[in-house]
């Protein structure tokens, strides 16, 4: 639990920083932020309210307290840009940017899956050098030529998918939603897909050579069974953090391919913010792909302490 | 660690006559393969298009409208061809040449960005890696902050904040109006790579510190400084070479998304992203003025990463260090 | 066994070099457990001298060569070199005074620097402390490597890969060598080589110490290498002495059970000779969580309730010979 704690400790840190930082950023040589956050027609009322609220007189510290205060009460603000609450904007952009990006890790696994255990069978066969070469090109291709090219080949040329992927929730259509994420979500998962199998495809070579498997295979069970039920067990955990690192990535990402293919969530908000200068909004948009990222690595972490008790002393001995 | 087998003093010699001069043994290198070659010419063909496109007679000024049969070609009014190889833009504009004046941009941007960025994230690593304690916490925890901000939004965050302060309005600073775009781009640029490789040269710069020749050299009597630059940087090079190179793409390909979503230099100066930007809404009509910029950048950005993938490679830098 | 116990000191202006209760502590990550790695050892070496030093791996054999040259400092304990107060040096001083003790390492590969010139990697020293000219650096340099039987002009166009392990030794004591040291600290010199190569270099620093007067601390996990190089051995058991004996004695007569079995396990190249069937039992303790009393009582044959409780100081069985020990092996006159 100690360990627990320490990690904790230091990701809420690191958490504090930066949302720290973001405030300063957002609110340094801005004159009079309320003015700025409620736009060019707002009354002189209206701005000592906003002022008073967001306590845009006092020093930064005490403005991070009271942003924290009404962030964790969840009250998070009316935009005055957006005219609209920004916890209603949230929950209708969130969701969005959720679904994609789990969408992506999941295809990413999909494919690097049994791409990795085909590689790894026959290893520097046909199938795993050309596997290989793919790697190696999608790990390489920029998110927007990806983009590019699957909607030229996919919805221009095949006219397949939409181009523009206006959100629609599994909920409410599964099909048409299906059609509008595709795309998006491929453009996500390719480059972690590539990035996953060259990683499975490396732990699993190595699990192959190792002692045990050798034992499995001794003992008559088949080659394919050792492959997934043991070489892959024991790559859980590198997976597990790789999916940690690749998150920031991967929510930068989105907003690149939300605007792509005009897809309304976090990111959109994120960048139609910055056009139109909410800083309010913006500082909001961020916080949250913020706690995103750190806390999802946080709980990784934390899974491998429950989980593995070997990693929990590794970690704390390294 | 594999050790070689002594095979002078396999036969017994007096001591005090030196052993006598073997030809020295070839170090064991994969061959460098086709594809580092191909990579490279790539990259120098761009880059010498780049810097000698005023002189080139067949590459037109990006500005010069495109005429054809003396009709203007505004709105994507010439397919590739040879009038105009990669055809033209919604402006009339050469798509060729509009790509090659965009490397210089790009290539310009991608590699300050990536020398500043090698410079200080070396510096970072080299000291939490080397005295690690109270240095190596504040670094690790600078870094890890870098790290959870998604870059890209790191980056237009910034950008959009330093476009924001050079305003003319009351109470905005002065100083920060004397950076260009470009510069700002390329700054922001290297802010992205510095977490990274900081945290690459801190791990091998760990593991290095604790080879026993580090030991040797202070027992000699090195200083620190002494034992950083002549012990541990010279074994870094071939390493940081490789992620030099594998750094110049992603920051290449991250400069590009920028400049997609609108956070690019200087108004009138052509970069891949902006092209692709200006022009992808239009694919279904003119697929070329979007496909053409699209493909240049992949390849650079490919050939960069063939580049730094060979060297990593050649010096059998295992990915695990990285 | 506990080392714990001075007795067999020579008196202080006898010694080159003195070791008084070292203690080498390191801490486990962020746990607040440390690991004992050195556990109040005393140990001397005089002057022209060979003291081995042999134990398992994790004994603590290599962090009291390394603590020596303060690198780390140890945690306490007092270390004199030539009558000067290691421990309490400054950083500066320090550094002049260890050119005094030089360290030869165990892994040839990796204790020289692969991106540098065999040549350099001598010179290095000499540039340090900018001894004398340039010319006269260079004469030293190849007449030292000269001295250990490696070319000098192979060693200036080539880089350490370019030269097997026994060679890759060689330039290591040439590096020692070239600063004129009183002592040398060999930290398990030849356990890399081949058996071939080993006696070689052997032969090669016993050659050296004759021809420059040296002192050698020689550190190594195997009996049979220190018995011919070694005037006195020192027998180091998870961060304490427990037997320091001339060689040719402790040889003849090892009197602690541990010296005892580790001089059972010499395989003999005869196949007529049984292999005895005395085993050390199970495997070394952490040195996380020491045993108490005796810190050998959980692998020896002969442990009783006292091994748990006292721990064994070391005391003077005749002829220079000591062992920290409740049961000694009794060894017939």
């Amino acid at each position: 639990m100690r360990y627990a704690a320490q990690k904790t400790a230091q990701f809420l840190i690191v958490f504090v920083i930066v949302t720290f930082g973001v405030l300063v950023a957002m609110r340094l040589g801005v004159n009079d932020p309320a003015r700025r956050m409620l736009g060019g027609t707002a009354t002189q009322a209206n701005i000592d309210a906003v002022t008073a609220k967001y306590h845009l007189n006092s020093d930064y510290f005490t403005q991070y307290f009271y942003w924290v205060k009404n962030m964790l009460t969840l009250d998070l603000g009316r935009s005055e840009i957006f005219s609209t609450d920004v916890r209603t904007l949230l929950r209708q952009k969130v969701p969005t940017t959720l679904l994609l990006t789990i969408y992506a890790v999941v295809l990413a696994l999909l494919i690097a899956l049994p791409v990795a255990v085909l590689s790894a069978y026959r290893r520097d066969g046909l199938f795993d050098k050309s596997a290989g070469f793919f790697s190696f090109a999608f790990v390489s291709i920029p998110g927007v030529v990806l983009g590019i090219l699957l909607l030229l080949v996919f919805s221009i040329h095949f006219h397949w998918f939409p181009a523009n992927s206006n959100k629609i929730y599994p909920w409410d259509n599964p099909l048409q939603s299906a059609k509008n994420f595709f795309l998006p979500t491929l453009t996500l998962a390719l480059p972690i897909s590539a990035i996953f199998t060259r990683l499975l495809r490396g732990d699993m070579i190595m699990t192959l050579q190792s002692d045990f498997i050798t034992l499995a295979r001794a003992k008559g069970v088949s080659p394919q069974r050792v492959l997934w039920r043991h070489a892959l067990r024991s790559s859980v955990f590198s997976l597990l953090t790789s999916v940690g690192l690749q998150l920031s990535g991967l929510l930068g990402g989105a907003v690149l391919v939300e605007s792509l293919f005009g897809l309304n969530g976090l990111g959109q908000m994120l960048l139609e913010s910055l056009l139109r200068g909410d800083l309010l909004v913006i500082q909001t948009a961020t916080a949250i792909l913020v706690v995103g990222v750190v806390f999802t690595n946080l709980a990784i972490d934390l899974l491998y302490a429950v989980v593995d008790p070997r990693i929990r002393l590794a970690r704390a001995l390294g | 660690m594999t050790l070689i087998t002594d095979t002078t003093s396999m036969t017994p010699t007096p001591l005090d006559v030196p052993p006598a001069a073997e030809p020295l043994p070839k170090r064991s290198r994969s061959k460098i393969h086709v594809g580092f070659w191909i990579a490279l010419a790539w990259v120098a063909a761009l880059l010498l298009m780049a810097i000698f496109a005023d002189q080139l007679s067949f590459i037109r000024l990006p500005t010069a409208a495109v005429k054809n049969h003396g009709r203007s070609t505004a709105g994507y009014k010439l397919g590739p061809g040879w009038n105009a190889w990669f055809g033209v833009d919604s402006t009339g504009r050469d798509v060729f040449s509009k790509v090659i004046y965009g490397a210089r941009t790009t290539l310009k941007v991608g590699l300050w960005s990536t020398v500043i960025g090698l410079l200080v994230g070396t510096f970072m690593g080299l000291i939490a890696g080397y005295f690690k304690g109270t240095y190596d916490r504040v670094i690790s925890i600078v870094v890890d902050i870098m790290l959870a901000v998604p870059p890209l939004v790191l980056a237009i965050i910034i950008v959009y904040r330093v476009g924001d302060l050079q305003q003319d309005r009351p109470g905005n600073p002065g100083i920060l109006k004397w950076f260009t775009r470009t510069e700002q781009i390329t700054v922001v640029l290297s802010l992205l790579a510095i977490a990274p490789l900081a945290r690459i040269v801190r791990a091998l710069t760990m593991s290095l510190a604790q080879r026993d020749f580090v030991l040797a050299a202070r027992s000699v009597g090195a200083k620190n400084f002494r034992i950083i630059t002549r012990e541990i940087l010279p074994n870094l090079i071939p390493a940081m070479m490789s992620v030099a190179f594998t750094g110049l793409a992603l920051l290449i390909s991250a400069e590009a998304a920028l400049a997609f979503l609108g956070f690019s230099v200087e108004t009138g100066t052509p970069t891949w992203g902006k092209m692709i930007n200006a022009s992808y809404r239009d694919m279904d009509k003119a697929w070329w003025a979007t496909l053409f910029p699209s493909l240049v950048l992949f390849l650079t950005v490919l050939a960069f990463n063939v580049i730094g993938d060979r060297i990593a490679r050649h010096y059998d830098i295992r990915e695990a260090a990285l | 066994m506990a080392g714990t116990g001075t007795a067999h000191l020579h008196t202080a202006d006898e010694a080159l070099l003195r070791l008084e209760n070292l203690v080498v502590e390191f801490p486990v990550g962020r746990t607040g457990l440390k690991v004992n790695a050195v556990s109040g050892i005393s140990l001397d070496v005089i002057p022209g001298e060979t003291l081995g030093l042999v134990g398992e791996s994790g004994c603590g054999k290599s962090t009291t060569g390394r603590a020596i040259m303060q690198l780390p400092r140890p945690t306490s304990g007092s270390i004199i070199f030539d009558g000067n107060e290691l421990t309490k040096m400054s950083g500066d001083s320090m550094r002049k005074v260890r050119t005094n003790i030089q360290m030869i390492f165990q892994d040839p590969i990796s204790s020289l620097n692969p991106r540098r010139k065999v040549r350099d990697i001598v010179m290095e020293p000499l540039m340090i402390w900018e001894v004398g000219t340039k010319a006269e650096r260079a004469a030293k340099v190849d007449a030292t490597l000269e001295e250990v039987g490696i070319d000098p002009k192979r060693a200036a166009e080539s880089q350490p890969h370019q030269f097997s392990g026994g060679q890759c030794q060689r330039i290591s004591i040439a590096r020692a060598l070239v600063l004129d040291p009183k002592m040398i600290i060999c930290d398990e010199p030849v356990s890399a080589l081949d058996v071939s190569v080993q006696a070689q270099v052997l032969n090669l620093l016993e050659d050296l110490k004759a021809k420059r007067n040296l002192t050698l601390i020689f550190i190594a996990h195997d009996l049979a290498v220190v018995k011919n190089i070694s005037d006195r051995v020192a027998v180091m058991y998870l961060g304490k002495v427990c037997e320091v004996a001339k060689s040719d004695d402790l040889y003849a007569r090892p009197t602690h059970p541990y010296t005892d079995l580790l001089l059972k396990s010499i395989p003999v190249p005869d196949p007529t000779v049984k292999v005895l069937a005395t085993k050390i039992l199970g495997e070394i303790p952490s040195p996380v969580l020491p045993p108490s009393g005796c810190r050998f009582r959980t692998r020896c044959p002969f442990a009783t309730d006292i091994c748990a409780k006292e721990e064994p100081q070391l005391r003077d069985i005749g002829g220079e010979h000591f062992i920290a020990c409740h049961h000694p092996i009794e060894h017939l006159a």
